[in-house]
């Protein structure tokens, strides 16, 4: 009885947890269906309506997508690079090295974590300015570099045994090949991690790029999706055809490394 | 000694150029922030030292006072909901479906995380058009069609829900990493005195998850103070100014009038309520340390 009642009692909630899982994920359906119609309408009633890729030929032919989708796909792998680069040197530096006033410093970085980019929006914008970077792939890099990174993977690198070190230190190993080839490898889950944190944080960025980038050339993707909304507001099908170029990267990479992408993300709530 | 000197110049060289960036992009900027917030600025001439003009302008202002507004608003509506939620989901997920069923679930609601605020929004509003999905269900459930964006109520209403909705699943994957921390001996311990799985929840997961639940309500908050995208690409802030925010008020202020030292203070204005709640969470942490 109690047996029968327990199965049932899990059988309801696993119904709604199916029904909120479609809640989530329905709508991107519904996205790619209307991406290939033409409907004048954004009901369900698919009598007598073609499907074709008509929308995304005219979103690459007469708008400017491939051009949008070069720059996002430059700035995001750009930033995921300087970004690892840049953070597992400053960590190195942080974690493994001693040198006056390393602790005064680090307490810096962290203290820039407590600003939200919002905050210092308009100096970074006339420091771009000043630099002459505006409407530069570098200036959509740039403001994705944070102290996070350096946060997150001097945590890490902590891990790392110095006897280890020492001994490849005393066997010879230089400075520089002692960090390339055994400090990097040690730490690459972190690397993996922030690589998809920056990923995300860089393909989905609005405001920067907004601010930024006056030359219709240089836009990301994702600023060409609202101005699509924008413009062919009750063109539902070209709307949703471009959203669907905009979603289909991370989504594709979220696939193939959900693991490395649900750390990643969490990962960010360290950061609050 | 050398050896020393060595260590600490290979250091400094390995630091470096973050230095340089955290410097000019963060540093610098606060400062700057900080100043020009005292000043009038269009960009063209110099800024010019106005002491608190543009903090005394800023009490004044509707728009800054709405957008105050609707933050308050925005977090009542959104953090009990998404914290409420998620962690619920995290605790069934972890006590019932730890197999391929419970992993599917927590991916599926995870999708609409690695989507970017435009793109939900732009998803969204066809979704809550008027003659949209969400009004033709409505009409089919024998209920009256909503003007989901076009009403001053409904717009902020909608605004939130979209927001709950792209943000429970990750903080579920926040919650579901906590209770994973929980060792299984208390649960198992509990079982033997006979516990149900309800007093479980309240005895051990709950207590457990204090300090992730002090994590997801703060970020939660923070993140109401931050929001632009999705009204940018929404409402804009409308009807009026029923879902206009501090972001907002900041880049209209900025881009628009070019009034950058006006818009900077209400940036800093926005940085002293982040500060706040930062420290309030801090003096909570150290509440329960004691």
């Amino acid at each position: 009885m109690t047996a029968i009642k327990r199965n049932l009692v899990r059988g309801l909630i696993a119904l709604v947890l199916v029904f909120l899982a479609l809640l989530a994920f329905t709508p991107f359906l519904y996205m790619c269906i209307i991406s290939l119609t033409q409907k004048s309408t954004l009901d369900l009633n698919f009598a007598g309506v073609d499907f074709n890729f008509n929308n995304y030929v005219r979103v690459f032919k007469n708008l400017n997508i491939a051009r949008n989708f070069l720059n996002s796909v430059i700035v995001t792998c750009g930033a995921c690079i300087l970004n690892c680069v840049i953070c597992s040197m400053a960590a190195y530096g942080f974690s493994k090295k001693r040198w006056p006033g390393r602790d005064k410093v680090f307490a810096l970085y962290l203290a820039t974590l407590m600003v939200p980019g919002q905050v210092t929006l308009i100096p970074v914008f006339l420091i771009i300015k000043q630099l002459g970077l505006m409407n530069t792939h570098l200036a959509l890099m740039l403001p994705i570099l944070n102290a996070f990174g350096v946060f997150l993977m001097r945590q890490f690198m902590m891990n790392v045994p110095d006897d280890l070190l020492e001994a490849a230190r005393i066997d010879g190993c230089s400075e520089n090949r002692l960090f390339l080839r055994i400090v990097i490898p040690l730490i690459k889950p972190v690397i993996i991690s922030l690589t998809v944190f920056t990923f995300i944080t860089s393909w989905n960025d609005f405001l920067w790029p907004l601010v930024t980038c006056t030359n219709q050339n240089m836009q990301t993707l994702t600023l060409a999706i609202s101005a699509l909304k924008g413009n062919y507001s009750t063109n539902y099908g070209l709307v949703m055809a471009g959203s669907v170029l905009a979603f289909l990267p991370p989504f594709i990479l979220y696939i193939f490394l959900q693991k490395q992408f649900v750390e990643g993300i969490a990962l960010s709530g360290v950061k609050g | 000694m050398i050896n020393r000197r060595k260590e600490a110049i290979q250091g400094i060289l390995y630091v470096l150029p973050s230095f340089v960036l955290i410097l000019t992009f963060a540093v610098i900027p606060i400062l700057m922030s900080g100043f020009f917030s005292f000043t009038q600025y269009n960009v063209m001439q110099p800024p010019q030292w106005i002491g608190l003009d543009n903090y005394i302008r800023m009490t004044k202002d509707p728009y800054v006072k709405a957008s105050l507004v609707n933050t308050v608003i925005f977090t009542i509506g959104t953090v009990p909901v998404q914290t409420f939620l998620s962690l619920v989901i995290a605790a069934v997920l972890a006590e019932m479906f730890r197999g391929h069923f419970g992993g599917f679930v927590k991916s599926a609601l995870f999708v609409p995380v690695i989507a970017s605020a435009i793109l939900v929004g732009t998803l969204w509003s066809f979704l809550l058009n008027p003659r949209g999905i969400v009004n033709l269900i409505l009409q089919a459930l024998n209920l009256p069609a909503v003007n989901w964006l076009g009403g001053k109520a409904t717009a902020m209403f909608s605004v939130c829900l979209v927001s709950v909705w792209k943000n429970v699943g990750y903080f579920l994957v926040i919650y579901y990493a906590g209770i994973m921390d929980i060792p299984r001996s208390q649960y198992e311990a509990a079982k033997v005195d006979g516990a149900s799985p309800i007093q479980c929840f309240f005895r051990i997961t709950l207590p457990s998850l204090k300090s992730v639940t002090y994590l997801v309500v703060t970020l939660g908050t923070i993140w109401s103070f931050q929001v632009f995208d999705l009204v940018y690409n929404m409402t804009g802030g409308g009807p009026g100014t029923a879902t206009q925010t501090l972001v907002l008020t900041i880049y209209n202020a900025a881009f628009k009038e070019y009034s950058m030292g006006y818009a900077s203070a209400v940036a800093m204005l926005m940085f002293l309520f982040v500060l706040l709640i930062n420290a309030i969470q801090k003096i909570f942490f150290r509440e329960k340390e004691v």
